[in-house]
């Protein structure tokens, strides 16, 4: 499956300034493995040692929510999947 | 009942189709919390207080440095090592002296939050830091008030609008995750996008006018000048507002 994952800017220095990375995958989980293959710099920045998603950030596919079973949330052709931190600032 | 200064006032907005008398009327009758007199918190409370919200309460500890200045308009240089609370009245009194603005110079904690919002009529998320963020969120469905959340990193900023009861809250998309409080980079154009979008809400809220933002998280991202919206739910093992039943 051939999916889309759009990144915020703040993750620009991570992936070659680039924000919207094709990747290959049946589940999140693959999608996110071809991601790093890509862009490994990325995987500190979202995953656990442990390699689960971090809490602060949640994955929405086709802006909708993935929680609370991100990783395993099959994907399908042409999906968009969103990374989205949680922001706190004001 | 409106004066005549106040219908020269707002003669403007209330040309709006929908809005007229009954609108600003229902203004002048708010009484709005703003927790927050910071990047966020400036201006709402500027463009609720021009708008004519009859009572705004706003609420903050601190004291102005001059590293706030890049965002935070409701201070000036001249309020350096002030209390933000006191140059938020003066600014906010001389903006439109015909509202009441309650300034007050506190840290909301699980103690003191209710008694701050007391009769508030809904509370504006304007914090810098999650933990607040979420006691609010906690009090307002505990109150049944409406809650307008905002917040931004950089040049990215988010809002959404909570009904009590209704739809998503602050708890339901963040399933109660912390992130360590660390200092964060912004610049006031950000806060300034967010915070009329917040406004916005409120003044659509106590209007009745338009769709409000709500079981939708709109995220902005300014580098690439793009809104996303994202569809959240109401989370049935929500713990901060699970229990209450749909509306």
């Amino acid at each position: 499956m051939s999916v889309e994952i759009a990144l915020s800017s703040i993750f620009a220095r991570y992936s070659d300034n680039q924000l919207n990375i094709k990747v290959e995958g049946n589940t999140v989980g693959e999608c996110f493995k071809d991601l790093f293959r890509q862009h490994p710099n990325l995987e500190k920045m979202l995953m656990t040692r442990e390699g689960k998603l971090q809490r602060a950030y949640d994955i929405y596919i086709n802006g909708e929510s993935t929680y609370p079973r991100e990783m395993t949330k099959p994907v399908k052709d042409g999906d968009k999947l969103n990374i989205v931190f949680i922001i706190y600032g004001g | 009942m409106l004066t005549e200064r106040e219908l020269q006032r707002y003669d403007r907005q209330m040309m709006i189709y929908g809005f007229g008398d009954e609108g600003q009327e229902k203004l002048k009758k708010a009484k709005v919390f703003i927790a927050g007199a910071g990047g966020l918190g400036s201006p709402i409370a500027i463009y609720l207080a021009v708008a004519g919200i009859g009572t705004i309460r706003i609420v903050d500890h601190d004291t102005v440095e001059l590293s706030n200045l890049n965002r935070q308009v409701l201070h000036q240089d001249e309020n350096i090592g002030g209390e933000k609370a006191a140059s938020a009245v003066a600014k906010l009194q001389k903006l439109n002296p015909d509202v009441r603005i309650e300034a007050i110079s506190e840290t909301i904690t699980d103690d003191n939050a209710s008694q701050l919002v007391a009769d508030s009529d809904l509370i504006v998320d304007a914090m810098d830091n999650l933990p607040t963020r979420y006691l609010l969120n906690r009090t307002a469905i505990q109150k049944g008030i409406p809650f307008f959340h905002g917040a931004v990193y950089g040049f990215e900023g988010r809002a959404m609008t909570v009904i009590p009861g209704k739809s998503a809250c602050l708890n339901c998309v963040y399933h109660g995750a912390a992130v360590p409080r660390e200092k964060f980079p912004v610049i006031g154009v950000t806060p300034a996008v967010i915070g009329c979008i917040q406004a916005t809400e409120v003044i659509k809220y106590i209007t009745g006018l338009g769709e409000l933002l709500t079981n939708r998280l709109l995220n902005y991202d300014a580098l690439s000048m793009k809104f996303t919206e994202f569809k959240v739910n109401r989370d049935p093992t929500c713990e901060h507002c699970g229990n209450l039943q749909s509306g």
